[in-house]
């Protein structure tokens, strides 16, 4: 079984690559990884698995948005978003909504890496820098 | 027609309010100057990356699931699970005549307490070297005012020549000398209202030097006068390695804009054996392989890619560079030397046994080359001083050999004795750069002998007293060398009546 950081790495690659099906990830193969390392006993189990969640909450934070808002939001335009966003990226994206009063007004939206930012918190931000 | 207008302005606030979008990560570890993060899955190499409290920082290693960067500021201020975003711009240096006089960082911010600079264009630090065909060959000289240099190791505007030496061999002096001769140059161009007249511009880049040298060269320049045509790039031992990295390539951006802009323009890279050390700082942190020496592999990409970029450009201007290298115990086979000797169009090798010995400045001769060679001297150095080198060359060979013999002939003792003579004229203090057509006349007269009635160790005063005799009462006649850039008998007859007229005075 692996023993150095690389080779951690690299068996954790391996298992997030076997998780799956159709070019998505899938449930049951995560559940079929999962069984597979706590069968083999594997001597660093736990290291394996936290890179493996690190890659797995990140191909997963890619088919998530979290909309921040200021004030309230319609549920249509939450759903636009959703829409708008699952086009851009090719997949499908579900939203969820989140108050944050800081960004005084406006939405914030976080998706993978990527933050889109239309709030007035933002614009005031930049608006700093720029000076 | 006000409908039209409204439709332009609803465009507009449409944009104007249109959704940011920024590729974020996380910071996972802060360490010695380098950040890895999670996330950034769309940032590029080299990309500066907006770290929280206004601090900048550059990708410089893009892994599957992390980025490496150097932070360019306080990294105390940052901590682990700080969010961090791509700018999506390559790292830029504020350049122009702005900053001329000036002491700014490796990030081109004002270090020297005189205000902001009020600078508008910028240039990015990394940039391609150009290409064959935008480069010209070095023709024209670049006079460092140094006498051994000008008449037998010419440098032309747009070659890179190596200063290397052991510690305290005088190899800044010479940097600075040159910069101060530049200076000088300028001054009496501008005087004399020629239109074809092309100054030069110097940048002098400190690297991981103690902040008490940097202000000592500040202050020799300025009191030479030299600080109004010279940009200082500083990144002294304090500030961290990326800072000292990234100083050559920023001084290299100021000047290309010279360059660029159709000026010349001379950069001094004070030194390259520091800024590979802090290259290898950061590349060991950043978990890159290393080789020779613990250096990383693309050692010598990062030296020649940053020396490439001095060149001289058709129909625009030049940039040349001096780069210094500290040798340890005079060993020029060590990796980060010949790598860089590799790279340069020559070297200019200065010895410790010479410095010590009084012959300052202590070019070695033998080892000191130019590959531009004459290419880059006027007419009138080739011929005063065109056979100097041989001479010299072959003095240090008769004089290590009649260490062991006292019974010499006569042509023997007439070559040491030349030898000798040669050696004492090329004395020169430092911060004195003397200018070529003082030069040539002092070397002229070793030519004709006018030093052979004095004993050797007084033929520097007589050089002195010559250079101060032509100076204040021969004004015209310098003029005339400097303008004419070639001798001819009419001149020649006059330089020998000036040399017999200073002579009928001077009383060794």
């Amino acid at each position: 079984m692996a023993t150095g950081k690389p080779q951690i790495q690299q068996l954790a690659r391996q298992l997030f690559k076997l998780s799956f099906v159709d070019g998505r990830l899938s449930n049951e193969q995560v559940a079929g990884v999962l069984a597979y390392v706590e069968k083999t006993h594997a001597a660093n189990a736990v290291a394996i698995l936290k890179v493996y969640q690190r890659l797995v909450a990140a191909e997963v934070a890619k088919g998530s948005a979290v909309i921040e808002h200021a004030g309230p939001v319609a549920d249509a335009t939450l759903s636009a978003i959703g829409t708008s966003l699952s086009q851009r990226y090719g997949r499908p994206v579900t939203t969820t909504a989140k108050a944050n009063p800081s960004l005084l007004a406006g939405l914030r939206v976080r998706i993978a890496d990527d933050v889109y930012e239309s709030s007035v918190s933002g614009q005031l931000a930049a608006l700093s820098e720029s000076v | 027609m006000s409908t039209v207008i409204e439709q332009i302005e609803q465009q507009i606030a449409k944009l104007s309010n249109k959704a940011v979008r920024k590729n974020t990560g996380i910071i996972r570890t802060v360490a010695d100057g380098v950040a890895k993060i999670d996330g950034l899955s769309d940032v590029a190499y080299n990309e500066m990356i907006q770290f929280p409290n206004g601090v900048i920082g550059i990708a410089l290693n893009l892994a599957a699931d992390e980025v490496g960067a150097v932070v360019l500021g306080d990294v105390s201020q940052l901590k682990e699970g700080d969010e961090v975003s791509t700018t999506g711009k390559l790292l830029s240096v504020p350049v122009g005549k702005a900053l001329l006089g000036r002491a700014v960082d490796a990030l081109g911010n004002p270090v020297d307490g005189k205000g902001p600079i009020g600078s508008t264009e910028t240039y990015p630090v990394e940039k391609i070297a150009p290409g064959i065909m935008a480069r010209k060959s070095v023709s024209q000289p670049l006079f460092t005012g140094i006498q051994a240099i000008d008449s037998m190791i010419p440098i032309g505007r747009g070659q890179r020549e190596l200063i290397i030496g052991d510690r305290g061999t005088g190899k800044t002096t010479i940097a600075i000398d040159t910069i101060i001769n530049q200076a000088k140059i300028n001054k009496v161009g501008a005087a004399s209202g020629d239109p074809a007249f092309r100054p030069v511009y110097s940048i002098y880049v400190a690297i991981g030097q103690k902040n008490s040298n940097i202000v000592r060269t500040i202050a020799a320049l300025e009191a030479a006068g030299a600080l109004e045509y010279t940009i200082i790039v500083a990144a002294p031992a304090a500030d961290n390695a990326a800072n000292q990295y990234l100083a050559p390539f920023s001084g290299a951006a100021m000047g290309e804009w010279f360059m660029e802009n159709g000026m010349d323009a001379l950069i001094v890279f004070d030194d390259l054996s520091k800024h590979a050390v802090a290259y290898r700082q950061i590349s060991l942190i950043l978990k890159r392989p290393s080789g020779r020496e613990a250096y990383p592999g693309d050692v010598f990409y990062l030296h020649s890619r940053l020396l490439e970029r001095s060149a001289r450009l058709d129909g625009k201007g030049s940039l040349t560079a001096l780069p210094i290298i500290e040798t340890l115990a005079g060993d020029v086979s060590a990796y980060i030397p010949t790598n860089v000797i590799s790279i340069t169009d020559g070297q200019i090798f200065l010895e410790t046994d010479l410095f010590n010995q009084g012959i300052r400045p202590a070019v070695s001769v033998g080892l000191s080359v130019s590959r531009v060679g004459s290419a880059a001297q006027i007419k009138v150095t080739k011929q005063v001083g065109g056979k100097l080198k041989g001479e010299l060359a072959q003095f240090r060979e008769l004089a290590a050999f009649a260490q062991f013999g006292s019974d010499l002939d006569a042509k023997t003792k007439s070559q040491l004795d030349r030898g000798g003579r040669i050696v004492e004229l090329f004395k020169q203090p430092a911060f004195n750069p003397i200018s070529i057509e003082l030069q040539a006349v002092t070397i002229y007269a070793l030519q004709k002998g006018y030093y052979d009635a004095l004993d050797t160790k007084k033929v520097t005063a007589a050089a002195v007293s010559i250079r101060e005799f032509f100076a204040t009462r021969k004004d015209a006649l310098l003029t005339e060398i400097r303008t004419k850039a070639a001798l001819d008998k009419d001149l020649e007859a006059k330089i020998v009546a000036a040399l017999d007229e200073w002579k009928s005075t001077y009383a060794a």
